[in-house]
């Protein structure tokens, strides 16, 4: 499996992690500002309620797939070290809740339709868990 | 909704422009160049240590 992961990054698998975890966490925030639209907390001239949630569940799913593949790239050629400490542990905690959440949001969403109610908390929850996700590993990777 | 998503697709690529500049250069003959470079100086730096050696223990 880490030769398939080294292959398909070409050998750069830290590089081309952190740059799709980096492109996840900022659509995250622009999820964030549709909903916000979407709910009608923020009023714009330009961009409609109707519009804004149809963008936000297109770029939701694209970013379930990226999410995805990077957490794939981070089990499979990393793993798991229990003996790790600092921003990797962290890291190793904030991308499991993420994936967790992430997959209650989708359950809500697809099937779970009586709470609904739940989604702007879950939402917000993906959202702050994606930022401390990236910045306990890509964030720390990029600030050297 | 065209104009959300291509402002999206926007996101994307700023951050794909931005985090491969911080990054730098990755491909392997890039990287491999400037290994040999490095290598190349170090040699230098050395060859010249040790003649200063030599002119201080004449």
């Amino acid at each position: 499996m880490e030769h398939l992961v080294e292959g398909m990054a070409l050998g750069n698998v830290t590089e081309v992690k952190v740059v799709l975890a980096s492109i996840v966490a900022a659509l995250a925030g622009y999820q964030v500002f549709l909903m916000a639209v979407g709910y009608g907390k923020l009023r714009l001239p330009f961009l409609g309620s109707r519009p804004a949630s149809a963008t936000h569940r297109a770029v939701g799913d694209a970013i379930v797939v990226v999410t995805v593949v990077v957490a794939f790239m981070c089990i499979s050629y990393f793993g798991f070290d229990e003996g790790e400490d600092g921003p990797a542990a962290l890291h190793m905690v904030f991308g499991a809740l993420l994936l967790a959440v992430l997959s209650v949001k989708i359950v809500v969403l697809r099937w779970w339709h009586s709470a609904g109610r739940f989604l702007p908390p879950l939402g917000i929850t993906v959202f702050v868990l994606f930022l401390l996700t990236w910045l306990t590993s890509a964030g720390d990777f990029l600030a050297g | 909704m065209v104009a959300s998503l291509l402002v999206a697709l926007a996101i994307v690529a700023i951050v794909i422009a931005v985090v491969t500049a911080r990054l730098g250069p990755t491909s392997v003959a890039e990287l491999e160049a400037r290994q040999d470079r490095l290598k190349e100086r170090l040699e230098q730096r050395e060859e010249r240590r040790e003649e200063r050696a030599d002119r201080a223990g004449r």
